[in-house]
């Protein structure tokens, strides 16, 4: 009895090492890139590394915040961000219980499912070209509209399958019952389903969030100026041909992760619990 | 609970829908950077002055070449005028995106640019190279220097490095004496432009080119090549490991952190080395042209030339707006902003020499006249790559420095279809 | 292990207006179509101009015309070496990253549902690198791998290992990218398994434990079923993206050195843009959107995830 009990804390202490391990691993380049927007560039580069600012300068948010319009960057960053999750989320939310929830002849749930789904398959460098000559045909280029629309294409995709298995994962016999309490179908989907989906609907923003907040590649063409370019364009503007800003990068880029922060940790006790994949429970 | 996420989607069309774009009367397409910094305080001086709204787009420096090539292609009026590095020129001139400048000209009773611009910086604004006409101005005077630590070199016993044996000869010395620690010398080994932009020089110092005279033949495979080549790969052995992803930053980081005693860098980095809190090495960093191989030393010009599009919503003001950035009086400014000159005036101007952050002006003016342009050809982005990863391949050994040479050969024959 | 749906009723209760009634009868496709309709709009024309882009020659001038070209842009695809490295590269990449992020996010995710109770706070600590931009990441990493300053050679020197060039050594570069990206998005399967763990059914567990199983064979013979789902899915949204991983090369490595770490997708943005060349451009996407969604049908098909 005692000796699987020692053998219990042990491995119970090996556990909370491999959990300690990982969570050093996983912050210590968060740290790194905050205690060297902190740092002199002299200092950044010190041999060997100041582990802390040994002299804490805000030269860098200053730099980027004052001087360079970081804000400006943020705050279109954000406006994109939350125009596409808010399309994304509401377009996938239908379309995922439609999916979810009605018939459909032969195998059609899954070839739209599977369309769907094989939309975000394409590569997106070069739906960048064609997309770049509709946008200036219709005068929209260096737009956020225009940076929401092909974001929106590779965020619904994804938004209507992770909500296709949420309302998979729900009871059907609520909805029914608020039927048979003489609701509509549509009623049903909005005062049943949609409240108890919270959860889903939760974990589907964040990641749209994510995706939209730190995406590079497609604003990197489709925006020019400050008016609409966002903060990963703002912050790669900062390796330019001679020199690269460390400090003001670093700066930058520990700032962009505190909204995502901030809106995860409001949104966490939903999160683990919106990630739901229809059959797990079997 | 509904009308929240409803609420949110009309909140944020509205909010983009607001937005509308904005009013230019020039728009200029610049790198992030000095340079974009430079043309937007002008911009900014320029609508006091005049009254014109000139709108800056700042695309990072990787960016610049497919923004304005996506616009000239599209024949988009996006930008007016472009800032651009002058290897793609002849990729711009060759497929229509750039406008002519002679009628401009003409019209303001004019042969063409006047003769303070240094000769080598208005050669490059021709198509084709100093004799067709002028598509473009320069802006801003870049060639690359030979940045040296005199002291460290002297210890080396090479007071002044003239030749690369010279540079081979301290660099040893000082590598073998560093322990891991400290190194000769420290180039840009990148893959792509940074390892081919300080292997030009040496090419060239030895005699070498990618070209002949009139473009039919590849010479990079030839005794000349070789010559450079073994020189390269004798320097790469005396440099820190790790040059193989080497670009200017980290070279001249290395040199501000005092881990590296010379490389081949820009004229931009000189500001940085005599800043206290970027750099160690205050003072004691000092600069020449490029050294001698066989041949005498050239260094890689790297002009940034401003063009007007073919697609431009307004060319004659984006005429006259280039005519007012590149005046002798505008240039100055510029380069009291950091951005070295082209204009003989400039550099010559005791005002900005008697300071010492332009004291290398001397040296950067004969560089530039002693330089030599990448090869004038439009399919260059492509040439730069293919070349540019056989370079890689041969710092990072991966294959011979011989066979780097061949594999070269044969991709630039590809590229530029000659035989 | 799919869950056959209750039949969903199509509503007898439908009171009130025309529309109301018109609504309830077409909700199906009222609820399908505005999806459907932005996806096929925002769709359509990049493939339609990618097919036809793909079989023609577009010049750099946009004063000549699209020359037909047939299948000349495929043929180029079979001896095209930087495309043949470019494509193993990028499979390397895929295999690696997402495998070993699988494992790391299983038994993180296992660990934590074992043996912490109050989840929420380090929960949010270990989603911090997926939240990151991807830009800043690279460029974080490339100062953490720098050969002379960098602080993982620090660290290495401090544990008496011999330090190393990482992301500038011919050897270590792709393995230099792939912790990177393994940093980055070990996170988001950590999460998933987290998420599907908690939905685990506990009844099975305890007849197990009555039965006396060891921890393993409950590993084997419960949990990894139980999750299949999840790590199906996991795996195919993880697959995707690392097969067309572009910002973290591009801004670590550009490709080099040696051509080590040149994904698809960055050659297909040199192609496009720094070689002019939308045209092959156009047939390597179909050639990476076929392989894709082929390999996808395949996948889906032999998890069972689709009904």
């Amino acid at each position: 009895m005692l000796r699987s009990r020692t053998a219990a804390i042990t491995q119970r202490l090996a556990a909370y090492c491999g959990i300690a391990i990982a969570l050093l691993v996983t912050l210590f380049p968060v740290y790194w890139i905050a205690s060297n927007s902190f740092k002199y560039d002299i200092d950044i580069f010190a041999v060997p590394p100041e582990w802390y600012p040994v002299n804490p300068t805000l030269k860098h948010y200053r730099a980027a915040f004052i001087e360079r319009p970081f804000l400006q960057y943020a705050l279109n960053s954000l406006i994109i961000a939350v125009s596409t999750t808010a399309v994304s989320v509401v377009l996938g939310t239908l379309a995922g219980y439609a999916l979810a929830r009605f018939q459909y002849p032969g195998r059609w749930r899954h070839q739209i499912s599977f369309w769907i789904l094989s939309t975000r398959m394409m590569p997106p460098i070069v739906t960048i070209i064609p997309l770049y000559l509709a946008f200036n045909h219709l005068n929209m280029l260096n737009t956020k509209m225009a940076v929401v629309i092909a974001y929106t294409a590779f965020n619904l995709p994804f938004a209507t399958w992770m909500m296709k298995s949420y309302f998979r994962d729900l009871p059907v016999e609520l909805e029914e019952a608020a039927m048979v309490d003489g609701d509509t179908r549509f009623g049903a989907f909005l005062r049943v389903a949609l409240p108890l989906a919270r959860p889903g609907l939760a974990a589907t923003s964040i990641f749209c969030l994510i995706i939209s907040w730190n995406e590079f590649l497609l604003a990197l063409i489709l925006t020019l100026t400050d008016r609409s370019q966002t903060l990963p364009i703002g912050i790669a503007g900062r390796v330019t041909q001679y020199h690269t800003y460390w400090g003001e990068i670093s700066a930058a880029g520990f700032f962009a992760c505190i909204p995502i922060m901030i809106f995860a940790f409001i949104v966490q006790k939903h999160l683990v619990r919106g990630l739901s994949f229809g059959a797990v429970k079997g | 609970m509904v009308r929240r996420p409803f609420l949110a989607m009309a909140f944020a069309l509205w909010s983009l829908a607001a937005i509308q774009p904005a009013w230019a009367d020039i728009t200029v397409l610049v790198p992030s950077g000095s340079e974009g910094d430079g043309l937007r305080a002008a911009a900014a001086d320029y609508a006091k002055l005049k009254g014109s709204k000139v709108e800056i787009v700042q695309a990072p420096y990787n960016n610049v070449f497919e923004q304005a090539a996506n616009a000239g292609q599209s024949k988009s009026g996006a930008f007016d005028i472009v800032l651009m590095d002058d290897p793609w020129i002849p990729f711009f001139a060759e497929n229509g995106h750039l406008e002519d400048l002679t009628p401009y000209f003409q019209k303001a009773g004019k042969a063409g640019p006047d003769d303070d611009f240094l000769s080598k910086s208005l050669a490059l604004c021709r198509n084709p190279y100093n004799s067709g006409p002028y598509i473009c101005l320069p802006y801003v005077g870049n060639a690359q220097m030979f940045f040296y630590d005199a002291a460290k070199f002297k210890d080396a016993g090479v007071e002044e490095p003239k030749t690369w044996d010279d540079v081979l000869k301290a660099a040893k010395a000082l590598t073998d004496k560093g322990g891991g620690r400290y190194f000769g010398y420290v180039f840009r080994g990148g893959q792509g432009n940074p390892v081919v932009a300080d292997f030009m020089p040496l090419f060239w110092s030895y005699g070498a080119n990618l070209f002949n005279e009139d473009r039919s033949k590849v010479t990079i495979d030839t005794p000349e090549g070789a010559a450079a080549m073994k020189m390269f790969m004798a320097l790469r052995d005396v440099s820190p490991k790790g040059v193989e992803s080497y670009n200017a930053n980290e070279v001249g980081q290395a040199l501000a952190a005092g881990t590296a005693a010379s490389s081949i860098n820009w004229p931009n980095w000189v500001a940085t080395f005599e800043d206290p809190t970027q750099s160690r090495m205050v003072g004691k960093i000092s600069y020449t042209g490029i050294p001698a191989g066989t041949k005498p030393g050239s260094s890689e010009i790297g002009h940034w030339t401003m063009g007007i599009m073919a697609a431009a919503k307004n060319k004659q003001e984006a005429f006259d707006f280039m005519q007012w950035a590149t005046s002798p009086e505008q240039i100055k400014v510029s380069a009291e902003r950091g951005n070295p000159p082209v204009r003989t005036s400039t550099f010559t101007d005791p005002e900005l020499t008697k300071q010492e952050k332009f004291r290398h002006y001397p040296v950067l003016m004969n560089a530039i006249q002693a330089s030599t342009p990448r090869p004038r050809h439009p399919k260059w982005p492509e040439i730069e790559n293919a070349f540019g990863i056989e370079l890689s391949k041969a710092v990072a050994g991966t294959q011979t420095p011989e066979e780097a040479l061949k594999n070269a050969q044969a991709a630039v024959e590809k590229i530029a279809g000659t035989k | 292990m799919t869950r056959a749906l209750p039949t969903p009723t199509t509503s007898h209760h439908a009171r009130g207006s025309g529309l109301e009634q018109w609504v309830e009868r077409h909700l199906r496709i009222l609820m399908l179509a505005p999806a459907m309709i932005v996806l096929l709009a925002l769709t359509i024309f990049p493939s339609a101009y990618m097919l036809i882009a793909a079989v023609t020659r577009i010049s750099p001038n946009p004063d000549l015309p699209w020359e037909f070209a047939g299948y000349q842009n495929f043929a180029r695809l079979l001896t095209d070496q930087q495309f043949h490295i470019g494509l193993r590269n990028t499979l390397v990449f895929t295999v690696a990253a997402v495998t070993i992020e699988f494992l790391l996010g299983l038994g993180l995710a296992l660990l934590l549902d074992r043996y912490v109770r109050k989840l929420n706070l380090l929960k949010t600590l270990l989603m911090l690198p997926m939240m990151l931009p991807p830009v800043a990441v690279a460029i974080t990493w490339k100062l953490i791998y720098e050969p002379q300053f960098g602080v993982l050679n620090e660290i290495m020197f401090n544990l008496g290992l011999p330090p190393q060039a990482w992301a500038g050594d011919a050897r270590l570069a792709m393995l230099s990218v792939i912790i990177a990206d393994v940093w980055q998005w070990t996170p988001f399967m950590f999460l998933l398994m987290l998420a599907g763990l908690a939905s685990l059914p506990i009844e099975p567990y305890e007849a197990a434990a009555i039965d006396g199983a060891s921890a393993w064979r409950q590993f084997r013979d419960l949990t990894l079923p139980f999750l299949k789902p999840v790590i199906a899915i996991a795996l195919l949204l993880r697959i995707m993206d690392a097969l067309r991983l572009f910002d973290l090369v591009f801004i670590l490595t550009g490709g080099g050195p040696a051509d080590r770490t040149k994904t698809l997708s960055l050659y297909i943005y040199q192609v496009a843009y720094r070689f002019a060349d939308q045209s092959y451009a156009a047939a390597i996407s179909l050639f990476v959107l076929f392989a894709t969604v082929a390999f996808s049908t395949w996948f889906i098909r032999r998890m069972r995830l689709a009904d």
